[in-house]
């Protein structure tokens, strides 16, 4: 079965058409690299997929749980599907660790003894271990980014989703990140992933989506993508970021 | 490459600015100096008639006879004191309203450590306020009944502070809440009474309760005058506490509320755990002062004849025996208020320095 299926997805923002008939059907284990110029519905996608936006026509399925306005069953969804986001997102008032526990121990019934034990174990696999007491203010933008992907491995979800995790990031912060990334790529960890860091599309990616205008425009293997991309505004768009 | 960076710089806290010495203060430049003795001269001019007032012509004991003609009459406080902390409570069971009071204090000591948070603390005060009415009450625990428009002073003052503040925080979230909520139906109810209860002065809301409350009541069913005052403070401490919760809140990046409920936390949870500590760390000042108005706020409910501090206080002075000394006693009665008010000042100001990290 798919890890996530798209079918036909639609999406307004009152008048503006943001997403407009999106399939898209992602294997277990397979990482997908999402890109395209801004505003053309990328984050849109992937927050229609954990139910942060609600879809208007269309289906998406995480496995076989359907993402549909019922808070059970967004929660069901949420469990299974991490979400890192461009701005980090810590919680400020609390610290690393805690930031980490706070979703095991209030929805995934973890006892705090284990959801501390768990969350140890995955800040010192991102290597920000002896940074775990301090508060999100007190650590670097990559430092933050790694915490806050800990933090959404910590609920062991099958999918993570990814939203520019590195373009807030100064550059020398970028590889650290990308590090940790390609690190959960190899693990066969099923990966969703908005970026520009085209190196990493090319080392990471199975499929690459290119996207503008609410539309995917094609979808193919990075090596293909990147040498020869058949549509225009795929080769515009990469010619832009060459130059 | 041995000159690119492979650690990150260390996050250095700016650095300290040096306050200016005392002197440099006081007499620093033109304008600081003329202060400096402008403020001097007033003060020596001013002293000596309060001096004089209050301790060479004061009256520290006798009756009000000795009164007559002298300066601060403060043996008329020794001689009232009682009766204004407890206004008309029958005088031999003034223990009762003093273990009331006393229980306001243990808890309130008891509760300022942030390690007591919790909720045995919580189930300690609802204990507390409940056996603090049951013993004023007396009727239901067997002791002689004294009505509630028998209550008085203090006891009154902390009841409506307390309970307005306890019962109207909690109503003043949930309008916040209310009022940024998608549902147009829960955001006008609470833009609406919100807007209603801040445009409408306390007073004339204390006399709707008083007055018109049992006008429309039916024959036979009465609602006391004490729960109709503490109805209308708790609506207006509700309406207040709401907007400045409100600013807290859109202080709070969108962000947060969207990784909390990223990670499958409910909105109750992503509000209680994530959203609702930063809003109101964030705004512990203004908060600080909202409560300060409603502590002096509850002083209003004389009007509708309840025996708070400042009434009892008034009723002391019409003693015809004594030569009403009325700066004495609101004096007194002033610096009790101030003393809750800034203590808590203080306290806020201790909280809003350890727990207002939210650093971003
Ligand atoms: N909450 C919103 N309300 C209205 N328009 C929105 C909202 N979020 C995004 N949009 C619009 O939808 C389009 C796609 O946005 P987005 O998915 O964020 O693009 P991308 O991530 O590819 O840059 C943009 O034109 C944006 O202005
Ligand atoms: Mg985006």
């Amino acid at each position: 079965m798919s890890a996530i299926t798209l079918s036909g997805v639609h999406k307004w923002y009152g008048d503006y058409h943001a997403l407009r008939n999106v399939d898209l059907d992602i294997a277990p284990g397979e990482r997908i690299v999402i890109c395209g110029p801004s505003g053309s519905g990328k984050s849109t996608l992937i927050r229609c997929i954990n139910g942060l936006e609600s879809h208007d026509q269309g289906r998406i399925a995480i496995g076989d749980e359907e993402v549909r306005e019922d808070a059970r069953a967004l929660q069901r969804v949420r469990i299974r599907v991490g979400m890192v986001f461009q701005s980090f997102n810590l919680f400020p008032h609390l610290t690393i660790v805690e930031n980490c526990m706070l979703a095991p121990v209030r929805v995934g019934e973890a006892s705090p003894a284990e959801a501390r034990e768990r969350a140890h174990a995955l800040l010192d696999r991102v290597r920000i271990g002896d940074q775990k007491d301090k508060y999100p203010g007190q650590l670097s933008g990559g430092q933050q980014q790694r915490a806050a992907i800990a933090r959404a491995l910590c609920m062991r979800p099958e999918i993570m989703l990814f939203d520019e995790p590195t373009s807030a990031l100064d550059a020398e912060m970028v590889k650290e990140v990308l590090d940790i990334m390609t690190a959960l790529a190899s693990d066969g960890m099923t990966m969703l992933c908005v970026t520009h860091e085209m190196g990493f599309a090319r080392e990471v990616a199975d499929r690459v989506v290119f996207m503008d205008a609410g539309q995917i425009v094609e979808i193919g293997e990075p090596t293909a993508f990147f040498s020869a991309p058949k549509h225009d505004r795929a080769r515009a768009f990469l010619g832009q970021l060459i130059h | 490459m041995s000159y690119v960076r492979t650690a990150p710089e260390a996050i250095l806290p700016a650095p300290v600015v040096a306050r200016p010495s005392l002197a440099a203060s006081l007499f620093g430049d033109a304008a600081s100096s003329l202060a400096t003795v402008f403020i001097t001269l007033v003060a020596l001019a001013a002293l000596p008639h309060l001096f004089a007032w209050a301790v060479t012509n004061g009256v520290w004991v006798g009756d009000g006879e000795a009164c007559r003609d002298a300066g601060a009459c403060w043996a008329f406080l020794r001689a009232k004191t009682p009766f204004i902390l407890f206004g008309i409570y029958p005088e031999d069971e003034r223990w009762r309203p003093m273990v009331a009071v006393g229980i306001f204090v243990v808890l309130t000591i008891w509760s300022l450590p942030r390690k007591h948070w919790t909720r045995a603390t919580l189930f300690g005060w609802i204990a507390g306020i409940v056996a603090a009415l049951l013993l004023m009450g007396g009727k239901t625990i067997g002791l002689t009944e004294v009505p509630t428009s028998a209550w008085g002073g203090l006891p009154i003052t902390i009841l409506l502070t307390v309970l307005s503040l306890a019962l109207g925080f909690p109503a003043a979230v949930l309008l916040a809440l209310g009022r940024r909520s998608p549902h147009p139906a829960l955001r006008w109810l609470s833009t609406g009474f919100i807007e209603l209860v801040r445009g409408l002065p306390l007073l004339s809301m204390l006399f709707v309760a008083s007055i018109m409350v049992p006008l429309l009541l039916p024959d036979g069913v009465t609602i006391d005058n004490l729960f109709r005052a503490l109805v209308a403070l708790t609506f207006s401490a509700a309406a207040y506490l709401a907007e400045v919760v409100r600013g807290g809140l859109q202080g709070v990046p969108r962000g947060q509320e969207e990784a909390a409920r990223a990670l499958g936390l409910s909105w109750a949870q992503a509000m209680r755990l994530v959203v609702l500590p930063q809003a109101i760390r964030n705004v512990i000042p203004p908060l600080t002062n909202t409560v300060v108005v409603i502590v002096k706020n509850t002083s209003l409910v004389l009007v509708v004849g309840l025996f708070d501090l400042l009434s009892a206080g008034r009723v002391a002075l019409s003693d015809p025996d004594w030569p009403a000394p009325y700066a004495e006693t609101y004096l007194m009665i002033a610096l009790i208020y101030f003393t809750i008010c800034y203590a808590f000042a203080r306290y806020a100001l201790h909280l809003e320095r350890t727990l207002g990290q939210v650093r971003r």
